[in-house]
């Protein structure tokens, strides 16, 4: 008992350090967000016009088109992300033969390492050119009065480009923890569904409903990344202001936008505290992601049929 | 007529040799126990009854198990799992789902039913059979993972219910509960043996002699010994039986 007590005395510094680091990251951005609250408002996150100058006075910035740069496109990310992690998942642990099986574990292992510029140069040379010849072209002249469809596709430099890549980079990390998840289903449950004489498809979709959380989770990691992901998104993205529902759209990110600017910024009398604002913005949006997946969890603990 | 007729039976894992050439017939409408001591092989018997141990690819089954008179490699494995309805020792309910919802899930999957209405029915037709409708009736919404132990596995006993089996295997249901929920399980198995056969796994053997109809002891992968449970207790055939039940080995 003493020993354990002691242990536990031990292990507070621990985590006093890890939160209050995470304590002093928030309170820098906020500081530093300070200034251009006091001059802005909230314009800077509800307007769209972006404009450094020289001169203080004309100096202006709203982050809106970042933002919702930054959703859209994640938001694309998890909705590819979601179905190839489960199927590789599935496919890994139920149906790969032994040999394919660890070399799709260690292909996905190297896919979570690379550098993300790797992915970036890659997008701009091939999948941007790719998804404009395949994709945007054929559906932009056959559908172009859904509005998702509606934007010429000029470069190939868009929301949609943004978001398959990003998608393709953030799988590895949802496949990762969903397929140790579904690896690791206790096995008296796989005996009870079959038991009920399920079908191996039955089957898969019953424990899939068993690691919800665990897909949630995964998606959630998934997320993270790509709402955070910056060279390689800059590479595809157009990183232009622009908000448009159209896939086709150029667009920005806040973080390729950070990264764009935070290099001349120190120039100008306000961007860099827009800047800091606008990083503030992701730990925003990170809150309310996980607010969300709470409630979610919460939900399916209190299920009714 | 017999339910079940095994005959020569033989089941490997690789290369060892678990169940060695095992015949049974077992009646309808009786509580069959099975006992041995552990690693005698009476989980695997079971899971060969009804196919299940099909999921393990090691495994190799020679042989063959009728039910009623028909032979089950002749059937889809689905139907023989749907007939041979299976409880486990663990109690397994799908934690992640409802109360009603694990009762509903076999009826759904072989399409037993083509309503709501038939599958209230049916869920509450097969709770009541594992005597648990009284205790869960008023939420059967709430989540399996929030019901006792004995209350989870009295669930398992009516998903394998819900399915309308013909023959209902348990693999030593009660040894993970308490005396109460225990005895509440043993009423219900003599209950349901006047509509089903019950072939109980168990490692205790007073549970055997307490509501099995026959007794079958199985040692090393063997039958040793079968018969009447009363003459199995009261006077064995088998030195080996004798020993086993009383307590001086295993
Ligand atoms: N999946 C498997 N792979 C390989 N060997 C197995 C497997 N399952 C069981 N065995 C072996 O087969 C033998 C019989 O096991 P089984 O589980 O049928 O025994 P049991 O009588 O149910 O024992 P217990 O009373 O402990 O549950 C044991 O020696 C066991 O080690
Ligand atoms: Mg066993």
């Amino acid at each position: 008992m003493i020993i354990r007590d002691k242990f536990k005395i031990a292990l507070i510094p621990f985590s006093a350090l890890v939160f209050g680091i995470f304590a002093l990251i928030l309170i820098i951005f906020f500081a530093n967000s300070i200034q251009i609250f006091e001059k802005e408002g909230l314009a800077i996150y509800t307007t769209s016009r972006w404009l450094a100058s020289e001169d203080p006075s004309l100096e202006f910035y709203g982050v809106l088109p970042a933002i919702y740069g930054s959703l859209y496109t994640s938001g694309i990310a998890i909705l590819i992300a979601l179905p190839l992690s489960v199927a590789y998942s599935v496919f890994v642990v139920d149906y790969a033969p032994r040999r394919i099986k660890e070399w799709l574990i260690i292909a996905t292992d190297i896919m979570t390492g690379l550098p993300t510029i790797i992915y970036g140069i890659w997008g701009a040379f091939f999948l941007v050119p790719f998804v404009k010849k395949y994709l945007m072209e054929p559906l932009y002249e056959n559908f172009s009065f859904i509005p998702l469809f509606s934007y010429p596709p000029s470069t190939g430099h868009s929301f949609l480009s943004g978001g398959i890549l990003l998608g393709i980079m953030v799988t590895p990390f949802a496949a990762a923890i969903i397929r140790e998840a579904y690896r690791t289903i206790p096995y008296t449950y796989r005996e009870a569904v079959y038991a009920l004489g399920a079908t191996k498809y039955e089957a898969t979709r019953v424990l899939i409903g068993y690691i919800k959380p665990a897909i949630l989770a995964g998606l959630v990691l998934a997320f993270g990344r790509a709402i955070g992901e910056t060279v390689a998104v800059s590479l595809v993205i157009g990183n232009t202001f622009n908000i448009s529902p159209s896939l086709f759209a150029p667009g920005y990110t806040i973080s390729s936008l950070i990264a764009n600017q935070f290099g001349n910024a120190f120039i100008y009398e306000h961007m860099v505290s827009a800047l800091f604002a606008a990083g503030l913005s992701l730990s925003f949006i990170g809150l309310a992601v996980n607010l969300l997946v709470f409630r979610m969890l919460r939900r399916w603990e209190h299920a009714r049929s | 007529m017999n339910s079940l007729e095994i005959i020569n039976l033989n089941v490997y894992y690789g290369n060892r040799h678990v169940i060695k050439g095992i015949n049974l017939k077992i009646p309808q409408k009786v509580v069959f126990a099975i006992i041995g001591p552990s690693g005698s092989g009476k989980s695997t018997l079971l899971r060969a009854i009804n196919r299940l141990i099909e999921l393990d690819e090691d495994a190799k089954v020679e042989g063959d198990v009728r039910l009623f008179k028909k032979s089950i490699y002749e059937m889809d494995p689905r139907e023989v799992r749907r007939r041979i309805g299976m409880v486990f020792q663990q109690p397994n309910p799908f934690p992640h789902m409802s109360i009603y919802d694990n009762v509903a899930l076999g009826p759904r999957l072989n399409k037993l039913v083509r309503n709501k209405e038939e599958l209230d029915y049916l869920v509450e037709w097969a709770l009541k059979k594992a005597a648990l409708w009284d205790e869960v009736k008023d939420r059967l919404g709430d989540l399996a993972s929030k019901l006792s132990g004995g209350q989870q596995q009295r669930l398992c006993i009516a998903r394998a219910l819900a399915l309308k089996p013909d023959v209902l295997l348990l693999d030593e249901p009660t040894s993970a509960l308490d005396p109460v929920s225990t005895a509440k399980i043993e009423n219900l198995l003599l209950e349901l043996k006047k509509s089903y056969t019950v072939v109980i796994v168990t490692h205790r053997i007073q549970q055997a002699a307490r509501i099995g109809d026959y007794t079958a002891f199985l040692l090393d992968g063997k039958l040793v010994e079968v018969g009447d449970t009363a003459q199995i207790f009261v006077n064995p055939k088998d030195r080996r039986t004798e020993a086993y039940i009383t307590g001086r080995f295993g």
